[in-house]
């Protein structure tokens, strides 16, 4: 009998199912979209005086370089506008933008004040949505720094669409080429990171390699062959005053790198014709023999939490990627792909680590995790080296040298998706490219 | 000797003898041959030898009697008649035939010659390397755009667009429907996946060692889901009204809506291949990529989606501020490809007037 009971009671809630969602709402699942950059506008910003209008239209047109530098964002051009920004407080007619498909739209404002100093506003508009995103924002600068400013609100535009952290307020060093291959002079220079601003820390009396920034990127680290053999040097980049670290005669010191503390330095170390990584304290100047190999090793990137180190190591015949303790310790190899694998640098993310790989006559840059799965190559050409992370942790930079007798030195970036290669514009040749951390 | 010795001394004489004589030891038995016979009987014998009598031999056979003496024929020796001869007739002679005039040969073009041996050019490149060993497998052309379906790159003039629509002229000829004037469109170019440049000219690994077996064709989908026949029109309206009555329940616009069947599979596909196309994750960060959303929407009656209606009711994956881009990113594709009103049956408005879209982005991510 309860059998039977409990079959009806089955049956009956069976029965009820369909109707009561029925009676719910429709539910579908997205789970395919497109992946396009999104369009924007960016007028002009608007001023009360001629001075500002001009500072306005330069501001804006950094805002749009720097976005649709992403590849992610694609600038609509002024000509296509039908409404004019002309006032910043002004309701937006956001039918006129959208009749442009423009999904984002960025107004502002820019005045000098008696002191000269540059005050800039701007809003961010949803659109489609028809809605502001975000709070408007306020920035106060030197007339000088109209540029920092202007990557700042795109910084703000690039994080609130994309929830990703910014990067474009920052600036890179590197090894500025100048000659021929066979007589080339090399200087340490630093610019922003689109390769404006762009200013020399050392002359070119001798050869300077690997640039690295510290943490809060008021620090360089570098080699220079300035005493003839390679030394690691200390310099300040806002005095331009240096110091060549405490190194032993009959040794070669470098590839230096900052830990995350700003005070520890990792570095290769060559004695007796044996090359081995060493871990120096800045303060008290001792030094600590990391590993103890017959091999080389060198190439060494701190973890962003700095308890690992990862670098590159021929122990095994040809150059790998390893990763080890912070302290010293045994070594795990993280790479087997076909090729030679060289200067790992991790991810400020601390997600992925990016490498040099040549293979079949080819250099390539790529990512890979930090157990080494999943390893994508991002680019490839006859000569691709030396990755740089942004510090967002979404781009890189790197060297890329053409073939032959002439060939160039130049930088370029692409995303880790290995989407939107683009060259960084320099007036010389450049190598060996170091991003900062986003300046304050 | 007894009798009994002598009786077994015989027997086994005789035995031995037959041994020796009898061929009780030839090892191969003698060859026969078998013969099949059948029996018949005596008119079946008959019958079969019916046809084979003896042929009476001919007992009176006339015999030419010799010649006698004196009998014989005189011999004459008339030389035979010759055969007349027919003389042939004269045939005319023919004309002769006329001599073809000669014609002039033309002259041969003089080839440009000279003593030199003509100098080789050394191969700029080992042209047996060009070909292929195995035909590379088309590449995938890196494109601006990634989308679930590939579209080809547009003609030059024309302006890209969300929607496809052919080019609309005034005609030279006078028509009765006057068409306004529009641009050809058609959608951006768009690859299924991305290409980085590493892949891009990578044909050298192109080609697959081996090509592999295709798949048998899978089997075809059983129908989920068919549109009911509809109801036959009748007004109803006053029994609703007794019914809702009856069910203590007011005149709402809930009542007021067509309700109609539900929405079939096809239409469900449809309105989420709409959205999907206007979700645009190309701008999200990692994290946002790992979020899932949860979307509600209210839609009007003409398909098209309440914007202010739009609210997120659940995220998973991600942390606030990844499900905050994750949710903008979604409400912009409702609102975007909304905008026209989505291709729904307004029969059945009550079925589709409130909508939770469910946007995943886990095929998305990067990979």
């Amino acid at each position: 009998m309860m059998r039977y009971v409990l079959s009806l009671l089955l049956a009956c809630f069976m029965w009820a199912v369909p109707v009561a969602a029925q009676d719910g709402p429709l539910r579908i699942e997205i789970t395919e979209g497109v992946i396009e950059p999104m369009p924007f506008a960016a007028p002009d910003f608007v001023s009360d005086n001629a001075a500002g209008a001009e500072l306005g239209r330069q501001i804006a047109n950094v805002i749009a370089a720097d976005l649709a530098g992403t590849g992610l964002f694609r600038e609509i051009q002024p000509e296509a506008f039908i409404s004019k920004i002309t006032s910043f407080s002004s309701p937006v007619q956001f039918a006129d933008w959208k009749a442009i498909n423009a999904q984002a739209l960025i107004t502002g404002a820019v005045s000098v004040d008696d002191g000269g100093k540059v005050i800039v506003r701007f809003r961010l508009f949803d659109v489609f949505a028809g809605q502001e995103l975000g709070d408007g924002l306020q920035l106060v600068g030197t007339q000088a720094g109209w540029r920092r400013i202007a990557h700042k609100v795109a910084d703000q535009v690039y994080s609130r669409i994309t929830g990703e952290a910014p990067y474009f307020d920052s600036r890179v060093v590197f090894v500025a080429e100048t000659g021929p291959k066979d007589a080339r002079q090399k200087r340490l220079a630093i610019m922003d990171y689109d390769g404006a601003n762009v200013k020399y820390l050392t002359d070119s009396s001798s050869i300077v390699l690997a640039p690295r920034f510290s943490p809060n990127g008021d620090r360089v680290l570098y080699t220079s062959y300035e005493s003839g053999f390679p030394r690691i040097y200390l310099l300040d980049v806002g005095s331009v005053q240096r110091r060549v670290l405490e190194s032993q005669d009959g040794t070669m010191s470098f590839a230096p790198r900052f830990g995350p503390d700003g005070q520890t330095v990792v570095y290769s170390l060559t004695r007796g014709g044996n090359t081995d990584l060493y871990r120096m304290d800045l303060n008290t100047g001792a030094n600590t023999r990391l590993t103890s190999a017959p091999s080389i090793e060198t190439a060494p990137s701190f973890s962003p939490d700095g308890s690992q180190i990862v670098f590159e190591s021929d122990r095994s015949g040809v150059p790998q990627i390893y990763v080890m303790p912070a302290g010293g310790g045994e070594a795990r190899r993280i790479s087997f792909g076909q090729g030679r694998y060289g200067t790992p640098v991790w991810s400020p993310r601390g997600d992925l680590i990016a490498f040099t790989k040549q293979s079949k006559g080819r250099f390539h840059i790529g990512v890979m995790r930090t157990d080494g799965s999943e390893e994508r190559l991002l680019t490839a050409s006859f000569l691709d080296e030396g990755p740089t992370w942004a510090p967002n942790g979404r781009v890189i930079m790197f060297t890329r040298e053409t073939q032959g007798a002439q060939g160039r030195a130049s930088l370029y970036t692409v995303d880790i998706t290995g989407r939107n290669p683009r060259q960084v514009p320099t007036s010389t040749g450049a190598s060996d490219p170091a991003w900062s951390p986003l300046q304050d | 000797m007894n009798t009994g010795q002598v009786i077994s001394g015989a027997g086994h004489l005789g035995l031995i003898a037959f041994a020796l004589f009898g061929g009780a030891f030839q090892s191969e038995p003698l060859p026969f041959e078998v013969t099949e016979v059948t029996a018949i009987s005596a008119e079946e014998f008959a019958a079969l030898t019916q046809g084979e009598s003896i042929p009476e031999a001919v007992a009176n056979v006339d015999t030419p009697e010799p010649p006698q003496e004196g009998e014989a024929p005189a011999l004459t020796s008339e030389a035979d008649t010759p055969p007349e001869r027919s003389e042939p007739e004269v045939a005319e002679t023919p004309p002769p035939d006329e001599v073809p005039e000669p014609v002039e040969p033309a002259p041969v073009p003089q080839a440009d010659v000279s003593d030199e041996p003509p100098v080789m050019q050394p191969p700029q490149e080992d042209t047996a390397l060009l070909v292929p060993e195995e035909s590379p497998r088309p590449q995938q052309r890196p494109a601006p755009r990634v989308a679930p379906e590939p579209v080809a790159e547009p003609e030059p003039d024309v302006q890209v667009d969300d929607v496809e629509r052919q080019e609309v002229s005034p005609s030279e000829e006078p028509a009765e429907v006057v068409e306004e004037e529009s641009e050809a469109t058609a959608p951006e170019e768009a690859t299924t996946e991305i290409v980085t440049e590493a892949e891009e000219n990578d044909v050298a690994n192109a080609a697959p060692a081996q090509s592999i077996r295709p798949r048998t064709r899978p089997t075809r989908p059983e129908p989920t889901e068919t549109a009911e026949p509809a109801a036959p029109e009748t007004d109803n309206s006053a029994v609703n009204d007794a019914l809702a009555e009856a069910l203590g329940q007011s005149g709402t616009s809930s009542n007021e809506a067509p309700q109609g069947p539900p929405l079939t599979a096809g239409e469900k596909d449809a309105l989420r291949v709409a959205v999907q196309n206007c979700w645009n994750v190309g701008s999200l960060s990692s994290e946002a990529l790992r979020t899932t959303v949860v979307v509600a929407v209210e839609m009007a009656e003409n398909g098209k989606p309440v914007t202010s209606s739009i609210k997120m009711l659940s995220s998973s994956g991600g942390n606030g501020a990844a499900a905050k881009q994750a949710f903008e990113a979604a409400r912009r594709a409702i609102i975007r490809c909304g905008s026209g009103g989505f291709d729904l049956p307004v029969e059945k408005y009550d079925h589709w007037r409130d909508i939770e879209m469910t946007f995943n982005p886990e095929r998305m991510r990067i990979k």
